[in-house]
């Protein structure tokens, strides 16, 4: 082949690739509903794997510097932090095997770290690089509890003025209610067959959306729902999510983000998604799953659309309005990025 | 020809390294109340995302985007009926096929006599075997009652003395809660004139690794001898050594029934 004809033929090849031919590999998958699209990169991370390991991806948080923290229960670096782009900027921690929660605190203008380690039954206050705070046991003085292994805490909230709330989601499913100084100061929650109590109380936040006091929504999975509670524990109401094992909910802006781990009609198949509701508490987008339809104001039965992810554990959004997803027990594989579709 | 050879190899070396990979679909939603029907059975199909339809057959084949799609509930009158079901759309690789057999009442049944279940797992008591619920995979459902005994008797009763070919088991496999087929199966008749229970068939299941998800499966045993009798007693033995491949190997497996059937 002569030269000039390799560089006409390339350019005819260039000219393909920029009009894209419509082949189904070559499509953007865009995941969602409504105003709530995105395009996912499954290849975000640049970890090297030899270098930075993952075991389960449980959670993540963006500090005030713009970094992407994930945690992992992976002992040679429990803590990997990224940049936006995926790329590698530091590491931290070998001490957390069950590292399962993590939340990000700004305390006087200094941000910490409250990360539950369901292995170690502890919940441990850190500061951002990794230098321990605070160990908070198990909560013996409740009475509830005659042993740490009854205790696996999965997940924590902190109030403007340091109060921690723990929720103990694989243990006992109580959510504890402790002072800035790790002093416990109520529980509430637990198993029961009121619509008080919990089951696999996976996850706690606090939501400002509505103005005045903060209410706790605390995740109640294997009922698929979230529960609202006073700050004092007073249960409010259910937020019934069929189909839907939440993981977290994470709140930012007037949205409510929560990986949903599987759909329970298709449990332990590798089932799950991402849903995310609006300030009202409604299923606007499920990215991944079924279009939210409601009936009589009940949401109808959820569930996976599209095998893009195995295991949902938690979801990040960015100062940009960008997703992470982290994942559990799916085949250790870094988080995947969202990017909204305008 | 020669020509268009390089840009083609170039665009498909460019897409391999820089187009987003092709999801797969997730099977459809089927909805439907038991798989065991005395009247019709009414199955219907979800799968809400748009861009896409459920392909089904009800012929026991692959379904294929030339089959018939989806657009209301069906009702299924024959016994044995499988259906097969399958998501398609543009820009996906299309859903694995999920394939369900509904199955017609048999001969009437009096009552059901059984060893004592797990008391985590008591389901509606023997009352259980003989309600027409059932075929849902869900190990919290109340229409299974789930065994860990090294054996597991059952008496039916039928309600009056008749011809009898056949008996169904329905059980449920679900490997990850160590939920296995029993490891044997024997079937035997009450012979009213030696006033003793006869052999009337027998199956051995090997658990099988390759089949990883939760499912309900149904196991026949058929005879060729002509029998006519009103009592069948059913002799299981669930997994006593869950095998290597598995994580709790060594250990005693769980056995989950849902129905029983006589025809």
């Amino acid at each position: 082949m002569q030269r000039r004809n390799f560089l006409k033929n390339t350019s005819l090849g260039m000219a393909a690739l920029i009009v894209k031919p419509n082949f189904p590999f070559t499509q953007d998958t865009i995941l969602g509903q409504g105003n709530k699209r995105y395009k996912i990169d499954t290849h975000w991370s640049q970890a090297d794997v030899a270098k930075y390991p993952v075991n389960d991806c449980h959670e993540m948080i963006q500090d005030k510097k713009g970094r992407i923290l994930l945690l992992t229960n992976e002992t040679h670096n429990n803590v990997l932090i990224y940049d936006k782009k995926g790329r590698i900027l530091d590491s931290w921690g070998h001490e957390y095997p069950g590292a399962h929660g993590l939340t990000l605190f700004d305390e006087n203008g200094m941000e910490v770290l409250f990360i539950c380690d369901n292995k170690r039954h502890q919940v441990i206050k850190t500061t951002i690089d990794g230098r321990v705070l605070m160990v908070l046991d198990y909560p013996k003085e409740t009475g509830q509890y005659t042993k740490a292994e009854e205790y696996i805490p999965t997940e924590t909230a902190i109030t403007p003025d340091g109060d921690i709330y723990v929720a103990d989601g694989y243990g006992k499913d109580f959510i504890m209610h402790y002072d800035a100084s790790g002093k416990l100061i109520n529980y509430f929650g637990g198993r029961g067959a009121e619509e008080k109590h919990l089951l696999n109380a996976h996850g706690v936040c606090l939501d400002f959306r509505n103005g005045g006091e903060p209410v706790l929504i605390v995740t109640s999975r294997q009922q698929n729902a979230f529960k609202r509670y006073t700050l004092g524990g007073e249960y409010i109401n259910t937020i019934s999510l069929p189909g839907a094992w939440v993981c977290r909910p994470v709140i930012k802006g007037d949205y409510l983000y929560s990986a949903v781990l599987q759909s329970n009609s298709r449990l332990w198949q590798h089932s799950g998604f991402v849903t995310i509701l609006d300030k009202n508490y409604k299923v606007v987008s499920n990215l991944a799953g079924s279009e939210p339809t409601y009936e009589d104001g009940k949401p109808d039965e959820m569930y996976q659309t599209i095998k893009c992810f195995s295991y949902p554990h938690d979801v990040c959004i960015d100062d940009e309005e960008n997703l992470y997803i982290a994942q559990w027990n799916s085949d250790k594989v870094y988080p995947y990025k969202l990017t909204p579709v305008i | 020809m020669k020509k268009l050879f390089l840009p083609i190899l170039i665009l498909l070396i460019f897409n391999n390294c820089y187009a987003q990979q092709t999801f797969q679909l997730a099977p459809p939603m089927l909805k439907y109340h038991s798989i065991f029907f005395q009247t019709p059975a009414m199955i219907s199909m979800q799968f809400a995302q748009p861009d896409t339809k459920i392909f089904f057959t009800l012929n026991g084949k692959e379904p294929t985007q030339n089959d018939s799609y989806y657009n209301q509930p069906l009702e299924i009158q024959k016994s044995f009926t499988t259906l097969k079901a399958k998501v398609f759309g543009d820009g996906f690789l299309p859903s694995e096929t999920v394939a369900i057999t509904f199955i017609k009442d048999g001969l009437k049944i009096k009552s059901v006599q059984a060893t004592e279940p797990n008391e985590k797992y008591p389901g509606n008591g023997a009352q259980t075997l003989f309600d027409n619920e059932g075929g849902v995979a869900n190990s919290q459902s109340k229409n299974f009652i789930g065994y860990q005994t090294d054996s597991v008797v059952i008496n039916v009763s039928l309600e009056k003395k008749q011809k009898i070919t056949s008996v169904l088991l329905d059980f449920l496999r679900d490997y990850g809660s160590w939920i296995f087929l029993p490891e044997s199966v024997r079937v035997y008749y009450f012979d009213d004139k030696k006033n003793e229970f006869q052999f009337l068939a027998e199956k051995k299941i090997v658990a099988d690794s390759s089949q990883q998800s939760s499912a309900t499966v149904f196991e026949i045993l058929n005879t060729n001898k002509k029998v006519l009798s009103s009592k069948i007693k059913i002799v299981l033995k669930p997994l006593s050594f869950i095998p290597a491949w598995h994580s709790a190997k060594g250990q005693h497996g769980w056995m989950f029934i849902d129905e029983i059937k006589i025809y």
